[in-house]
């Protein structure tokens, strides 16, 4: 980098010319170390000029790539986690049977505590019409460990998916969930657009 | 409808039994419910963050804090000045925008734009890592002295004065050099923000972080309270950069208001031992030694360079295992070759995701032959560094007065109140 | 600032009593968090086990209570975990702030020491002694390089020289490009030769009725039921079954419906006596035998992998280990050179296996990528390279049968992945249900060329010819599509769902539903419905084709049907 050589250089002529305990010369010496330094602190942003961006990133799930490795609960630095899951409602089939809401294995289709999947009980079952029930998110009490991403995912529409809520994100340089993301889900976004929602896809 | 009534029952006996599945949720099992009695969807609103812009007034902060420091610590001359700077920037950069972006940090986005195409660096970033370099062209390390949250906090909490040995200080010395040149490295292969990882101090202000950061952090303040400055000295990657800066200041801090007496008063004053002493005045120089003698000496910088060059891109494979690729090609290789099964996520999101092992070996060599282009610089980086740093003292000149050591000087100016030179206005 | 005496007494007490706070905090905070991280609230085995008793006795209501008393305990005690650690830290940070205040008002009224320094030694000697250092040191980083140079070389492969097979057939058409017919005598595999779905021969009955005997040959009972489709060699039959903690392997003469033996499959040094849990409608005995020419291998759900001599006598067993699937372990055998081939998929492991067929020895192993299918192999050849083909998920595999090396993967279906692969000279077709049928062009280099989403095979497998793709689906429709651009020229609904799989044969499309009608279409680009022929009761295996007769295993018999 030219930073080092001008560095190098500087310091090999401050070094002959101190010999001569020239006091002027050592003062010009200097003038020209600083003039030295100052192009590439000055160069250096011009290079970059091209290559930054004034609008700036956040960080969100990519719904697509996730496969619910339950590491977004325990790696944000923020507790609880700034991760919340979310339902899409043009996708959910509001099944009475709701494999994201119920466990496997459940033998009955209601809230009680044995047949829920949800380790804080943050899924709301709401009943609107036979056979169809709503089912929503409380956030408060979601902790971001995607296991109703899983179970509909692996069983239902996958309309659960889980995002990075901006009002409780910290917007790290580097996120540490994106550190260690098994499927890089985690990636880099325009504020404009912070949130990656997962649509009906038409066929 | 009637068929999938008909069907219904069946699919919901077989999900029962069902165990396993499917990765990619793009299925749509279950279809639209058509509602009948005029149910619509719900509308769900994600909340935003503040507005980027913000980020620029935190830039303007930034060059207000810069230039009232420089008045503080160069004309002014007011040590509780720089305390309540200290205070101001503890509270603005640290506690209120929780320590992030910070000038740190920014040398990693500055690495990581440089050498990759796909990032483009945000431009706050970028006036952070170079403003606080441009203040320490015209006045040295102010940035140091009252801007940085994680200074400011060291400043704040150090109450005991504890002096490290030279020759320890030395050592350790080395440390931010060695950190600066792998945070390089690593945010150029995009592999890890090591800075951001290990900063000591955000998840204080953030008032929340795994706790392992805060016991380091707490450790590393507590260690402060006696041998100040310690993340600042033994651990700052960006101090290097300030450093060297620093050293061809325009102006800079002086001990003395006025000319200095040598009246050796100052001699305990700095806890950073970063006063350069004069040399007493009944010493004699010797004659001038011939240049070749020194010349020899000199070119043990480039040697150095070369030599650390070598150790670094030897090193370069078993630094790349930071890389989340490398990691995962090492651990799916140990389980072909010795049968070790692969069971972390990242294994397992592997095996179902399709690639093949082909794919992801490519992967690990294209990331490795990065690192084994990037570690050599590296190695020139300390080697010079290293080497430009001991071949000046071995020649270095007579010293007349008191004065600060440019580059580690952080201009905190608790050497004021040890000198009893006053102007008379 | 300076204060007085008693102020600083004052302040040191202030700044102690909060140091102390600040201290009993922290402890109070690190011992609780080492606790949550013992108990782990919500994902704690105490409760987990609780749920597990719940789940064997689902009606007792008082197991019921205890569940959701302990949810309720977990659930609080997470909650209040986290508010403990959010006011803790506020805590700690107000108890250090006050420390920190009160000690640097302390310390700015404390008078600055102004002491010198001791003596220092003079610069020459300092010059000569960081010379020294210098060179020392250049010396050691030096040895360092050189030392590591040595050691730490890498053990890396360089690239370049992965251990991948290059295709062996250059890019000229060899001249087997077109796939030959099979013959009209040997059905070896679950769909035919080379389980293509092709079947050979001609003059198949068209017509026949099960319950009221038209046209059918011979009818048997089998003692032991399974879901197995027959394979034929020669003059003979062979089927497996499992049931009752037994596996066995029968083999019938085609012409008469004699059992001519039944070959035990059980009790091999790692088998299990107990059935592995499955899907209670598929059992033990659903992937298809393989037979070759004096040699017929069987496997089973637990795992049992057997090889019977043409009369009966076991030449080798092993137990492969079991393998879990959900819906039942299905994929049939196929053989090919030398090499009994097994496509092994269990929820903990998926990969394709060789075995000697003389030996039963394993030649190899390749792990494959993905998750567990049912589908199972097919062997083709593309510019005359033999290639087995595996319908995985999410992509479809090819393997050189001799070596196991995998040849291409190619994008392909997911989601439950039953139906395999449908081959035409130039082509690969995959497809599952819930997701596509994706017409792919085979190799390295391949890519998908056309995909449909109307019809979708289940459980069926679809079938190629060189010009039409035909697809029958779990709905009951049956659909013809131009193979090599997509376009739909056909499509019937049947009424009753389709598992077995269509096959080719005679220029007809054979279709079998679930209720045991065998659907008999023209292969061609326009409908012509044939015939529709009944046995008589459920079938959903896939029918044999050898010599002008049709084998056909219903759910308790096996039919021959056959216009002599």
């Amino acid at each position: 980098m030219p930073e080092r050589l001008i560095v190098q250089l500087s310091y090999l002529i401050k070094m002959e010319e101190d010999k001569s305990k020239s006091g002027t010369r050592r003062e010009f010496v200097r003038t020209a170390g600083k003039l030295l330094m100052a192009v590439p602190v000055l160069a250096l942003p011009v290079i970059l000029a091209r290559k930054t961006d004034a609008k700036g990133f956040v960080w969100q799930i990519d719904p697509y790539k996730c496969t619910s490795c339950e590491l977004c609960k325990s790696s944000c630095v923020m507790t609880p986690s700034a991760v919340k899951c979310t339902n899409a409602f043009p996708m959910c089939g509001y099944c009475d049977f709701c494999p994201g809401f119920l466990r496997q294995g459940a033998k009955t289709y209601d809230t009680s505590a044995e047949n829920q999947l949800c380790p804080t009980g943050a899924i709301v079952r709401k009943f609107v019409e036979e056979p169809y029930f709503e089912y929503t998110i409380d956030e408060k009490l979601c902790d971001g460990c995607s296991k109703c991403v899983k179970g509909c995912a692996d069983f239902g529409n996958g309309s659960l998916y889980l995002q990075i809520m901006h009002n409780l994100c910290v917007n790290c340089n580097q996120c540490a969930i994106a550190r260690v993301c098994p499927s890089d889900a985690v990636i880099r976004v325009q504020s404009e657009e912070p949130y990656m929602r997962k649509e009906l896809k038409k066929s | 409808m009637k068929k999938l009534n008909k069907y219904l029952p069946y699919i919901v006996l077989v999900v029962l039994f069902i165990w396993h599945s499917v990765l990619y949720a793009q299925q749509q099992r279950f279809p639209r419910p058509e509602f009948e009695s005029g149910y619509t969807f719900p509308t769900h609103q994600f909340l935003n963050q503040r507005g980027p812009m913000w980020e620029f007034m935190d830039v303007a902060v930034l060059i207000g804090a810069l230039l009232v420091t420089s008045w503080l610590a160069l004309k002014k001359r007011s040590r509780q000045g720089l305390i309540w700077m200290s205070v101001f920037s503890l509270a603005y950069f640290g506690f209120y925008r929780e320590g992030c972006i910070c000038a740190i940090g920014s040398v990693q986005n500055m690495s990581m734009a440089l050498f990759n195409d796909s990032y483009a660096m945000p431009l706050p970033a970028l006036l952070f890592f170079t403003i606080p370099l441009l203040f320490a062209l015209f006045s040295g390390r102010v940035f140091c002295a009252g801007v940085c949250p994680l200074g400011a906090i060291q400043e704040l909490t150090g109450f005991r004065k504890v002096r490290v040995p030279q020759s320890v200080e030395r050592v350790l010395a080395v440390i931010p050099f060695v950190y600066l040149g792998l945070a390089v490295l690593f945010a150029a292969t995009e592999s890890q923000f090591l800075i951001c990882r290990y900063d000591p101090f955000v998840g204080i202000f953030r008032i929340d972080a795994p706790y392992t950061m805060i016991i380091f952090g707490s450790l590393l303040l507590i260690t402060g309270i006696f041998v100040n400055r310690p993340y600042c000295r033994y651990l700052c990657p960006y101090g290097v950069l300030q450093n060297i800066f620093s050293r061809f200041s325009i102006r800079h801090l002086t001990i003395s208001p006025a000319e200095c007496r040598n009246c050796r008063l100052c001699e305990t004053g700095c806890p950073y031992d970063a006063i350069l002493q004069a040399d007493p005045a009944t010493y004699v120089e010797k004659p001038a030694e011939p240049k070749k003698k020194s010349l020899v000496y000199l070119i043990a910088i480039p040697v150095l360079a070369a030599g650390f060059a070598l150790v670094l891109y030897n090193l370069a494979p078993s630094l790349s295992v930071v890389n989340n690729n490398v990691k995962l090609a090492r651990e799916i290789r140990l389980e072909k070759e010795q049968g070790i099964k692969a069971v972390s996520k990242g294994a397992i999101a592997f095996f179902e995701s399709g690639r093949t092992e082909e794919q992801l070996f490519e992967k690990e060599q294209q990331v490795i032959a990065r690192f084994r282009k990037g570690a050599p610089w590296v190695g020139i980086f300390l080697g010079l560094s290293f080497g430009i740093g001991f071949f000046r003292l071995t020649v270095r000149n007579i010293r007349t007065i008191y004065e600060p050591d440019r580059g580690r000087c952080y201009s905190c100016g608790k050497c004021y109140k040890f000198c009893p030179v006053k102007i008379n206005n | 600032m300076k204060f007085s005496e008693k102020e600083v007494k004052i302040f040191k007490g202030i700044s102690l009593t909060a140091g102390v706070f600040t201290a009993v905090i922290a402890i109070t905070m690190l011992f609780s968090l080492i606790q949550l991280k013992k108990i782990n609230p919500l994902d704690n085995p105490s409760v987990q086990s609780v749920k597990e008793q719940f789940d064997m006795d689902p009606e007792n209501r008082d197991k019921a209570e205890q569940v959701r008393a302990m949810d309720l305990m977990a659930r609080k005690a997470y909650f209040s975990s986290r508010w403990q650690v959010e006011t803790g830290s506020y805590l700690l940070i107000a108890g250090a702030f006050v420390f920190v205040l009160f000690q640097r008002l302390i310390e700015g009224s404390e008078k600055p020491s102004r002491s010198l320094q001791p003596g220092k030694p003079d610069i020459v000697s300092e010059r000569i002694r960081n010379r020294r250092y210098l060179v020392i040191s250049a010396g050691a980083v030096i040895l360092l390089a050189v030392i590591s140079s040595f050691v730490l070389r890498s053990e890396l492969p360089a690239p370049g020289k992965t251990s991948v097979i290059k295709e062996t057939a250059g890019s000229a058409p060899a001249a087997a490009d077109e796939l030959a017919v099979p013959g009209d005598i040997n059905y070896p595999f679950f769909r035919g030769e080379g389980s293509r779905g092709i079947a050979g021969g001609t003059g198949y009955p068209t017509d026949w009725n099960g319950t009221e005997g038209k046209n059918i040959k011979w009818k048997i009972t089998l003692p032991i039921p399974g879901k197995s489709s027959p394979v034929i060699w020669g003059s003979k039959l062979f089927l497996t079954g499992a049931g009752n903690g037994e596996c066995v392997v029968y083999c019938i003469d085609k012409n008469t419906g004699d059992i001519l033996w039944t070959g035990s499959a059980s009790g091999f040094p790692g088998s299990s006596a107990e059935e592995p849990e499955s899907d209670a409608e598929a059992g033990m005995a659903v992937p298809t035998s393989a037979v070759t020419e004096d040699k017929v291998c069987a496997i089973f759900g637990n795992g049992n992998l057997v090889c019977f001599d043409h009369n009966g006598k076991l030449i080798w067993g092993k137990n492969l280990g079991v393998p879990l699937s959900s819906y039942g372990y299905s994929a049939s055998l196929v053989a090919f050179d030398k090499l009994l081939l097994v496509q092994y998929d269990s929820q903990d492991k998926i990969s394709l296996f060789g075995f000697d067929l003389n030996t039963g020895e394993q030649k190899w192993e390749t792990p494959r990528a993905g998750r567990p299918v049912n589908s199972s192999p097919v062997l083709t050849a593309f510019s005359g390279q033999p290639q087995l083909l595996i319908n995985g998920n999410p992509n479809v595999s090819a393997y050189d049968p001799v070596s196991g090396k995998e040849l291409w993967s190619l994008p392909g279906v997911s989601g439950d992945v039953a139906p395999s692969v449908a081959v035409n000279s130039k082509m690969v077709f995959t497809a599952t249900d819930y997701y596509k049928v994706i017409a792919l062009k085979p190799g390295k280099n391949g890519s998908t060329v056309w995909e449909d989403n109307t019809f979708t095979p289940d459980v069926s497998s679809p079938v190629a010819s060189e010009q039409f793709l035909f697809v029958t689906t779990g709905n009951g429709d049956a659909a013809c599509y131009n193979a090599e651009t997509g376009d739909t020229l056909w499509t019937h609904y049947f009424e009753e769902p389709f598992y077995a799989s269509p096959i080719i044969c005679d220029n007809k499309v054979w279709m079998l539903d679930r209720s045991g009608i065998m659907h008999i279409v023209a292969a061609e680009g326009t409908l012509s419905v044939i015939s529709s022929s009944p046995i008589g009761e459920r079938a959903d295996c896939t029918a044999a084709f050898s010599e002008k007769r049709i084998y056909i295993r219903g759910q308790a018999n096996l039919y021959c049907i056959s216009s002599d």
